[in-house]
């Protein structure tokens, strides 16, 4: 193994995929203990309505059922729905785990059966009977803010839950005095159902002996969890086992706190029995979160020559009813990447927090991040258009210089490394931009409507440095080289689909000198993982895999102690190599792994004062985030006659630093470019005007399907991170932030010859066709 | 599509009774007659005059269920016409609405035309708002194709 390749950089596949293609994953649902109860969750069928009252015997008195609870049951003795966010001056109204005296939204939670068998427990919800009272549903946002609305919570007094402000940069008001032009444009975001495969899944089992509660969750963060549900559930943290099992997506959707959980870990207590929810696909799509959902106004300060002299940012973030774990902090993100990856020198961002009768809001894929690269990306197509540059040349004219980098924007953050140019000559040269060009010339030539779209982005990742998080942003992370020589990783992020059973076990196997076999990677349990911060934000390999770092160099420094002893020197003539320790000069004898953990454990013969074992963990505490970039390029074809798009070339070039496994990273990118296919093309939640959801499954609720997805050209540049030692960005998110500008663009790009100079998403058949039909005289 | 399109349900529909208008009318206020007529009809009780409390078993997947509702006519202007407005809530949801019924003459017949605005929640919003249409129309259907077989079993 010893001169072998290093595994870092190896396009390994997944140590993961074997259990998972075989169907041998333990999913939560999967979890059988004795005595299960199984929990099924009426809902509210109104937007908003007060409860005059509900009737429970019906339900009761089903054989087989064993408890039927309302709000009034469990809201005094289980805690109110946490929500981490510090934004000054939030406006938050209570969450409770089940309903009050209201109702606040379709799919609210209104009460909990609990029987012998799920099916008898969904037999049980249908004989509860409530009489609502339906109260004026608020359901828009900017109508939400006028004067006279009515109100999501009345007793609140106002929609506005938070008024977010951020002045960067150089004075904002003096660039929009000296511009030559003010370019304004208004733009949704569409509100999107995350849609994992698995919906949410929990079992509860509390041990009365031991006074121990384990929580199995669907979920991206046990360790939060087990930090935030003692609050709910008055148990301390030590009596508190999370379990993230295999997670069937997450998505953002995952990284939170949820009512169920609380209210199963809550029923298990209290009926000391295991009890078990599962979720459906139609709850999913009512009752976990939804992402995205910002209007946007947005206003550019521009020179004819196409210099950017500022942008300012007014928008409007509809939250939902309550605020779930991050609700209000997703929207503040955007302000964060607001001038995307160009030199501009003065913004200001608003955005304002409204509280509607529909589900929360909060991370989905990109969190915030999306929303400030769709505008950015579009913005600059559009003042392209307008001053009549080309695109290219205005992003160019834009772009810090790669020596210009550690660069400090506008927006307050200092991004860590770039070559936004490197990027963007790839993807020319990989796209073949003149070809493309002259293709598109063609086509237009010959009546078609082909157009290509390019978004060059850069975002954030490895969240974070813990002064800007919430919870805390370190790692933590333990390495341990078992007595037999084989060696136990433990990470603290929770990884569930990233792969990083797979990249944690490279690093480790590198820097340790061993066989990939030999390393295991636990991750997921609280009490495997004592301690994490888990998995978002595109963290767990810059934040998770710097910790694992950290621990094997301390397992390493350890083990040349011992052998140093063993080789009667001192600590600094030993020499660690290809998984030996040497001492050249002073003998000829090689320590291997096996002989030197052999000692360290059976612990006849150490050093005065050596600890026994080879054992270390590590907290990494990030001193700033990274910013990975990249352009996308994309060609598509619009049907004349139906609106469809066809995504005809598909260019990626996207730079996250250094790469551990490359098949992960093109993994993470595929992945996330079908997530924007979806919301550029596809996907939106739609609630009607009295707050019903219409888009409760996957018949009115449009995933990209295998046959949308089309052949990717998936290419990267290097530009590693100074801000951890693997020199790792992260990708888990890039894909959907850079792509869904790139084809929404190349969809205008594509209309141009019509006189469409914009459409909102998602660009359906439908919509594009409208577009098509109301332009039939071309202006160009 | 921004703001969301609402998807308000109305539903237009129009069929041929074996009877003269005024035996029509009288039927449609029936409790016993409408019992047999409506679709999945498990329970119909008049409460008040012209108000009745019913059960109803619809099977269309997707909004199966069993659900309660009260119903009440007005406007009555015999024999030509009523309004019904109707109210009924079961596991998938609620459905509420009201339907302007108009009976005009024909050849040995007559024809019942009617205009609901019909508004849905919960499930049958979510999930089944692009079958409530269709659904309606087949009960609909099944409904005045049972009325004209009770009036031809009658005549």
């Amino acid at each position: 193994m010893s001169d072998a390749t290093p595994y870092i950089g190896r396009a390994m596949k997944r140590v993961e995929d074997p259990r998972l293609i075989q169907g041998l994953g333990t999913y939560t649902d999967d979890l059988r203990l004795a005595g299960l109860l199984h929990a099924c969750i009426l809902r509210s069928p109104h937007a908003h309505a007060r409860i005059r009252r509900i009737e429970t015997s019906a339900a009761k008195a089903i054989p087989g059922v064993v408890a039927v609870f309302t709000g009034a049951d469990v809201n005094d003795s289980c805690g109110a729905v946490p929500c981490a966010a510090a934004i000054p001056d939030l406006k938050a109204p209570r969450h409770t785990v089940l309903a009050g005296d209201r109702v606040y939204f379709v799919g609210h939670a209104v009460a909990v059966a609990v029987a012998t068998d799920p099916y008898i427990a969904c037999d049980a919800i249908d004989e509860i009977e409530v009489d609502y009272d339906p109260l004026p549903a608020v359901v828009n946002a900017m109508e939400a803010l006028k004067s006279g609305s009515a109100l999501t919570h009345p007793d609140m007094g106002a929609n506005v839950a938070f008024t977010h402000v951020v002045n960067g940069g150089s004075d904002i008001d003096a660039a929009f005095r000296n511009a030559d032009r003010i370019i304004k444009h208004r733009l949704y975001h569409q509100r999107l159902t995350p849609m994992p495969i698995e919906p949410r899944a929990v079992v509860a089992s509390y041990h009365r002996g031991e006074g121990t509660l384990t929580l199995w969750t669907s979920t991206q963060i046990p360790h939060l969890l087990r930090t935030l549900l003692p609050n709910m559930l008055g148990i301390p943290e030590t009596k508190l086992r999370i379990v993230a099992p295999e997670v069937g997506g997450g998505f953002g959707a995952k990284l939170n706190v949820y009512a169920e959980e609380a209210l199963c870990a809550h029923l298990a207590m209290r009926l000391s029995a295991p009890v078990k929810w599962v979720e459906s696909r139609r709850e999913n799509a009512a009752s976990t979160i939804h992402g995205r959902d910002q209007i946007g106004d947005y206003e550019v300060a521009v020179k004819n020559d196409g210099r950017i002299l500022g942008l300012k940012a007014t928008s409007v973030a509809d939250l939902g009813a309550y605020l779930q774990l991050l609700t209000p902090a997703v929207p503040t993100l955007t302000g964060l990447v607001l001038t995307g990856c160009y030199k501009i020198p003065a913004i200001r961002f608003e955005v304002v927090g409204v509280y509607t009768n529909k589900m929360a809001t909060d991370a989905y894929r990109g969190a915030g991040r999306p929303e400030a690269t769709y505008l950015i990306e579009r913005l600059m197509d559009v003042v392209a258009n307008e001053l009549k540059i080309d695109r290219l040349d205005l992003r160019l004219k834009h772009f810090p210089a790669p020596g210009d980098f550690p660069f400090a924007t506008s927006c307050g953050v200092t991004y860590d490394s770039g070559n936004y140019q490197g990027t963007l000559a790839k993807a020319k040269q990989l796209a073949d931009w003149d070809a493309l060009m002259a293709d598109r010339k063609a086509a237009r030539a010959a009546g078609k409507l082909f157009g290509v779209g390019v978004s060059t982005y850069v975002e954030i990742c490895a969240m974070g440095p813990s002064k800007a998080m919430p919870a805390g942003g370190w790692e933590w992370g333990c390495v341990r080289m078992e007595i037999s020589a084989k060696v136990t990783v433990i990470t603290g992020v929770t990884p569930h689909g990233q792969g990083q059973e797979t990249s944690f076990a490279q690093i480790v196997a590198d820097r340790l000198g061993v066989p990939i076999e030999d390393v295991a990677v636990l991750k997921g349990d609280t009490n495997v993982a004592h301690y994490g911060r888990d998995t978002y934000g595109s963290r767990g390999t810059a934040v998770g895999g710097t910790a694992i770092v950290m621990s094997v160099d301390k397992v390493i420094k350890k083990a040349k102690t011992l052998a140093a002893h063993l080789f009667e020197t001192l600590d600094d003539y030993v020499v660690f190599e290809n998984g030996k320790f040497k001492a050249p000069g002073i003998t000829a004898r090689e320590i291997a792994w096996s002989e030197l953990a052999a000692e360290a454990y059976l612990a006849k013969n150490l050093p005065a004062g050596f600890e026994p074992g080879l054992e270390a963990s590590s907290f990494f505490e990030p001193e700033n985030f990274t910013f990975p970039f990249g352009t996308h390029i994309c060609a598509v074809e619009v049907d004349r006659d139906t609106g469809e798009v066809a995504i005809t070339k598909y260019v990626a070039v996207d730079d996250c630093g250094n790469q551990i496994n490359p098949l992960l990273v093109e993994g993470q990118v595929q992945g996330g470019i079908a997530h924007a296919i979806g919301q550029a093309l596809f996907e939106q939640t739609i609630y009607d005007e009295n707050g019903q959801l219409l888009t409760g499954e996957f018949m009115d609720y449009a995933i990209p399907r295998a046959t949308d997805i089309p052949e990717y050209t998936l290419g990267s540049t290097v530009t590693p991170s100074p801000v951890n030692p693997l020199g790792v960005k992260g990708v888990g998110e890039a894909g959907t932030i850079g792509a869904t500008p790139a084809i929404a663009n190349a969809v205008i790009d594509a209309l141009t010859p019509l006189g469409v100079v914009h459409l909102d998403l998602p660009m359906t058949p439908e919509r594009i066709w409208r577009a098509m039909q109301t332009r039939t005289v071309a202006t160009v | 599509m921004w703001p969301p399109r609402v998807r308000k349900v109305k539903l237009t529909v129009s069929h041929s009774v074996p009877a003269d208008r005024q035996r029509v009318f009288d039927a449609l206020g029936d409790p016993a007659i409408l019992r047999r007529c409506i679709p999945g009809c498990e329970s119909l009780t008049a409460t008040a005059p012209d108000a009745y409390e019913a059960t109803l078993k619809i099977g269309v997947p997707g909004i199966k269920g069993v659900y309660a509702g009260i119903a009440a006519i007005s406007d009555k202007h015999p024999p030509e016409s009523l309004t019904l407005s109707f109210e009924g809530k079961g596991g998938p949801g609620f459905v509420r609405g009201s339907a302007a019924i108009v009976l005009s003459p024909g050849e040995a017949a007559t024809r019942v035309g009617c205009e609901a605005d019909v508004q849905v929640g919960g499930l049958i919003a979510a999930v089944g708002s692009r079958l409530i249409e269709a659904t309606a129309r087949k009960l609909a259907g099944d409904f005045f194709n049972q009325l004209s077989k009770e009036m031809s079993a009658t005549t």
